[in-house]
């Protein structure tokens, strides 16, 4: 480029046609000088270039490519409209240049899910669930049925970080953790990134699962919704005004509650006076003002309730748990190569638990809630430079496990409700660059600092005799401990040919809230802690390198990555804790301390084009820890160690109306420690010696098939309808989804015998969709 | 009370009662455990003004046959049992054909350490526990529950002491005879059970004065009537309780919450792994020293 070559920017936003919804991620190509960009998450492009001829194309995944001629002699604000596939269009498309984005980008460890084609695929019990659907990408392990925590290469389920249009979502999980609390109809879009993480995330260390709603349609009005087995969802969408604001509120609920009233359950079975049901609400509102300023106010409720009524007497309980959140968000455009955007963000999470008989009445609860504030900036220089810098301030309020309880009218001493205080910072500065036409190199900082303050008391302990013996107290504002650190990023590219390139990646992470569980699944009661005076924060590293190669014009994307991590300051409860022990003590007195180390190969091969589409993963692993307090001090394999995890996913399009689907699944089985001798007491009590022995025993490997068709209405009608048929583990596996001991007693010999409890068999359903 | 409380907020007994509404299948399955060692079991007693003794095992294999044959044949005999007081150190003596070994020279005084050894089958094993002063009962009595007429748990008032780390366990015994049913005549209870539930620490109680009831506890696999039927957890209005509760050290607690948390988890298939925290190096089990006080309760 010589100097006095004048220079012009090409920018604006790529929508889709029928409604008006942003498209993030979809690409911008330049013909002559085969360079391009993608849309930000906002839907926002914006590249530079010499004054001259060009031939722009801008795809995006199952759409029709729009190409335009820009003759580039001044800045250009050209907004794009994208129309889907299945509408008929006369318009010539241009096919040569397909996606070839995962060999051009720099990124690596990261998949976008189509939330669209996710409802051809199988869904268990009819839902569709975007966190099952990322657990079969490679590298992503499911914790297993009934439970949505997620592993990302090893890392532990508080690693992840789930983000609703920005605000954080700690429990993503209903029913305990069967369904996802994301409803699919009311999301645009899912990326998960699970390394090279750039600096712009942080705060976890091993996945950012980043869901964004829908904007709702700014064209027409709609309703769609659907009846299945287990809720019922409606959607309504529309202008406000048209082009300018539009709105959507998705609503879903389960109704199984209803069949343990009358007349389903009559009022003297043992059933009755059982309950469950959980609801969720999504809305979100959007006004643009100008081509330069637009605002986003979107908010999550979701709650489920669980109660129960003992028939033979008054013992009752109810718990409700849930997440919501709210956002509000301001995108500015200061020029055409600066994009920025501010969010207010609010985020709760609530478990509660009530119970009690006659008079005597207990409570525990738990809980946490942030205040975020972020501006993030885009700033596209040139064609070569994609830089992000911004930062972010969070209060966090955190309600570690509590509980009270009285009889009549006497309260019983449970403590002082204990909550923790933190002001939780972060700035961050990414420059995306190519070095050469072969490299490409993305760099990056991130600085953070987080504070734990009080009000707060630290209970300490008696070392001899463990009892509390003393208090330290903090008053409102105190600091109480503070951690400050870099986080040094950096992903770089090499271009072998436009076919296949090379990847390497090295990212930090700290972590400053920690997720403590109890029991060997994870529920709602696991509680979240911050990093505190005797908590350190979580520290990770992560070294990746891949290969990624694509066939015939794109067709076939394949990869290979390799990872290394390392993770430090994980936690634990101690052996032999019980949940009484925090009632006036924390948390975190009773928590030992270790690290953690995983590495694995993952093999990805995907088809996203065409009748057929899918991919098969493969996913070798290994996850140790060590505790210097844990399984006397030795290194032993975590939980969720897999050695082999693999995912098969595919949907065909026998005609227009007709798609049917499969995915298949296997993985080696989780460790469990069991018991390795037996003693007996006087008193006749058979005990369990577990020996220390960590994790001693591998359960049975769990895979599973499920089908699907999905047959869909006569096109071009007005009110269109589809339904979707599954069948849930068509071989009817018998998964473990626990073991057990049991002990019975008999002619005077003691036998135990190992209980395997599976959870589902074969379960056909059916959901009935509309739209109009 | 406590033990309502602890117990009732166990969350996996919502989770199994929902899962029972589910289509959960179970069956029965075979595990094949890493091979180990055996090990010396050792439970051991020092009560106040009683002779200590002490009752030595091995170990036995998860999925064994397990009787009171391979109990029995599980006992160590010949081993080499001294405890020390801090004044004199006595080697027990072996009550032949059992694992038991008792004490003719020491009485349990409270104040006192008690230092265990024992050399056995090529081992050596040792611990101690200390014998407190006795907090004993402000009072006892029984109280009819709810709307039954003769049936109703123990009660007490308990004023613990001001320092932090007291631990206790209660025990109970009925010396009445039985007036009906097939055990006519027979004395109730021929030793002093505990209930589950019958250790207890001052974390939530500690300096303050209070009421507290407890359940009657029974034998292991008891098939007595009074255990299986309406009478099982409650004494009958009639019934001569002796109480005998007892301070005891931290170690011993912890060894007896964690007992009673396994024994009560068997067969919870959501409960955690719950182990058990002995105080015996080298070995599995308890040595535990009771500082005693006696009540006696009359069910009128």
């Amino acid at each position: 480029m010589s100097q006095t070559t004048k220079m012009f920017t090409i920018s604006g936003y790529v929508k889709e046609k029928a409604t008006g919804e942003s498209l993030p991620g979809a690409a911008i190509f330049i013909k002559e000088v085969s360079k391009g960009t993608t849309t930000n998450s906002y839907g926002f492009y914006s590249i530079t270039l010499p004054e001259a001829n060009y031939t722009v194309l801008y795809s995006f995944i199952g759409f029709l490519t729009d190409v335009q001629p820009i003759n580039l002699q001044k800045d250009v604000r050209l907004n794009i409209s994208l129309s889907t596939k299945a509408v008929e269009t006369k318009e010539v498309v241009i096919s040569a240049e397909r996606e070839d984005k995962n060999i051009e980008s720099v990124q690596m460890g990261r998949e976008s899910i189509d939330v669209e084609k996710l409802k051809s695929l199988p869904a268990f019990m009819g839902e569709v669930d975007i966190l099952k659907a990322i657990q079969l990408l490679p590298g992503v392990s499911s914790a297993g049925e009934g439970n949505s925590g997620f592993y990302v290469r090893g890392g532990g389920p508080d690693q992840n970080l789930i983000l609703l249009d920005e605000a954080n979502v700690y429990n993503a999980a209903h029913l305990f953790g069967f369904f996802s609390v994301f409803n699919a109809d009311a999301i645009q879009n899912v990326t998960l990134t699970k390394g090279g993480m750039p600096a712009n995330y942080g705060g976890r260390l091993a996945s950012v699962l980043d869901i964004q709603m829908k904007e709702g349609n700014n064209q027409k009005l709609s309703v769609e919704g659907g009846l299945g087995v287990v809720s019922s969802r409606l959607t309504v969408q529309g202008p406000i005004k048209k082009d300018t604001s539009s709105f959507i509120v998705s609503a879903r609920r389960t109704f199984i509650d209803l069949f343990f009233k009358p007349p389903f359950t009559p009022k003297s079975s043992d059933l009755y006076g059982n309950s469950y049901y959980f609801y969720d609400i999504n809305a979100k509102l959007n006004y643009t003002f100008s081509d330069k300023d637009r605002l986003f106010i979107s908010g999550y409720f979701g709650r489920d309730v669980f109660s129960f009524q003992s028939t033979n007497s008054d013992f009752g309980i109810r718990v409700p748990w849930g997440n919501a959140t709210a956002t509000a968000r301001w995108n500015h455009l200061f020029s055409d190569k600066l994009f920025m955007n501010t969010s207010l963000i609010f985020t709760n999470y609530d478990f509660q638990f009530e119970g009690g008989a006659e008079t005597f009445r207990f409570k525990l609860f738990s809980g946490i809630t942030d205040y975020n504030v972020k501006s993030d900036f885009t700033w596209l220089p040139n064609v070569r430079h994609n830089v992000k810098f911004g930062g972010q301030y969070i209060y966090h309020v955190f309600v570690p496990s509590n509980a009270s309880a009285q009889s009549g009218d006497v309260v019983f001493d449970l403590g002082e409700v204990i909550r923790n205080y933190a002001n939780d910072v972060a700035v961050y500065i990414n420059d995306e660059f190519d070095l050469t036409d072969k490299w490409r190199i993305s760099g990056g900082l991130r600085g953070t600092v987080f504070q734990q303050v009080g009000p707060f008391d630290r209970y300490l302990h008696d070392p001899l005799n463990g009892a509390i013996n003393d208090t330290v107290h903090y008053d409102k504002g105190d600091n109480v401990k503070t951690y400050a650190h870099i986080e040094p990023r950096l992903a770089i590219r090499y271009a072998i040919n436009n076919r296949s390139s090379l990847k390497a990646s090295y990212t930090q992470n700290y972590q400053y809230i920690h997720l403590a569980s109890l029991s060997s699944i994870s529920l709602p009661t696991d509680v979240w802690v911050p990093s505190t005076d005797l908590v350190k924060p979580q520290f990770g590293t992560q070294y990746a390198l891949g290969y990624f190669r694509n066939f015939k014009s794109n067709t076939y994307e394949t990869s290979v990555e390799v990872y290394y991590k390392t993770m430090e300051n994980q936690v634990e409860y101690q052996d032999g804790f019980l949940p009484e022990n925090t009632v006036n003590d924390n948390v975190d007195n009773n928590f030992v301390f270790g690290s953690g180390r995983s590495y694995g190969a993952e093999f990805f091969i995907k088809k996203s084009s065409g009748k057929f589409n899918g991919w098969i993963g493969y996913t070798l692993a290994w996850t140790e820890r060590t505790f210097p307090d844990l399984n006397n001090g030795e290194t032993f394999y975590a939980k969720f160690d897999r050695r082999h995890d693999i995912s098969i996913v595919a949907t065909y399009n026998i005609s227009t109306r007709w798609t049917i689907g499969a995915t298949w699944v296997y993985a080696t089985g989780n460790l469990n420690t069991f018991p390795e001798r037996l003693y007996v007491l006087s008193n006749g009590h058979v005990l369990e010696d577990y020996g220390g022995q960590r994790n001693n025993y591998r359960l049975p490997a769990y895979h599973r098939l499920d089908v699907s068709a999905t047959l869909n209405g006569r096109p071009n009608k007005k009110f269109d309808s589809s339904w979707n048929f599954s069948i849930f583990n068509v071989y009817n596996r018998y998964n473990p989804f626990i073991i057990y001991f049991d002990t019975s007693y008999q002619d005077n010999t003691v036998t135990i015998a190992a209980r395997q409890i599976s959870l589902f068999p074969i379960i056909p359903s059916v959901t009935w969709n509309f739209k109009f | 009370m406590k033990k309502k409380l602890s117990r009732s907020i166990y969350w996996p007994t919502v989770l199994v009662s929902f899962l029972a509404l589910l289509s959960a299948c179970e069956k029965t399955v075979t595990v094949k455990l890493p091979e180990v060692e055996q090990l010396l079991v050792v439970e051991g007693y020092v009560e106040t003004g009683e002779r200590p003794y002490v009752i030595l095992s091995r170990s036995l294999d998860y999925f064994g046959t397990l009787n009171l044959n391979t109990v029995t044949q599980n006992t160590v005999q010949g081993a080499l049992v001294t405890i020390n007081d801090g004044f004199v150190t006595d080697t027990l003596i072996q009550v032949p054909g059992f694992g038991v070994y008792f004490s003719n020279r020491l009485t349990g005084i409270p104040g006192r350490t008690y230092q265990l050894t024992i050399q056995a089958e090529g081992k050596i094993l040792s611990s101690s526990t200390y014998l407190s002063a006795p907090i004993p009962l402000d009072s006892v009595w029984w109280k009819v529950d709810g709307r039954r007429d003769s049936l109703g748990f123990a009660w007490a008032h308990l004023t613990d002491p001001d320092t932090l780390g007291n631990c206790y366990r209660w025990f109970a015994k009925r010396i009445n005879q039985y007036t009906y049913g097939k055990n006519i005549g027979e004395q109730k209870d021929s030793i002093f059970i505990a209930p589950l539930g019958s250790v207890f620490e001052d974390r939530f109680i500690n300096g303050q004065s209070f009421d507290f009831n407890v359940v009657r506890g029974k034998t292991y696999n008891s098939n007595k009537e009074d255990d299986l039927k309406e009478e099982n957890f409650f004494f009958k209005r009639g019934d001569t309780i002796v109480v005998k509760f007892c301070s005891i050290d931290r170690s011993c607690f912890d060894f007896w919450r964690g007992e009673e948390t396994q024994v009560s988890n068997n067969g919870n298939p959501f409960g955690s792994v719950s182990p058990i925290y002995g105080n015996i190096k080298g070995g599995l089990g308890v040595w535990c020293a009771y500082s005693t006080s006696f009540d006696t309760i009359y069910a009128q």
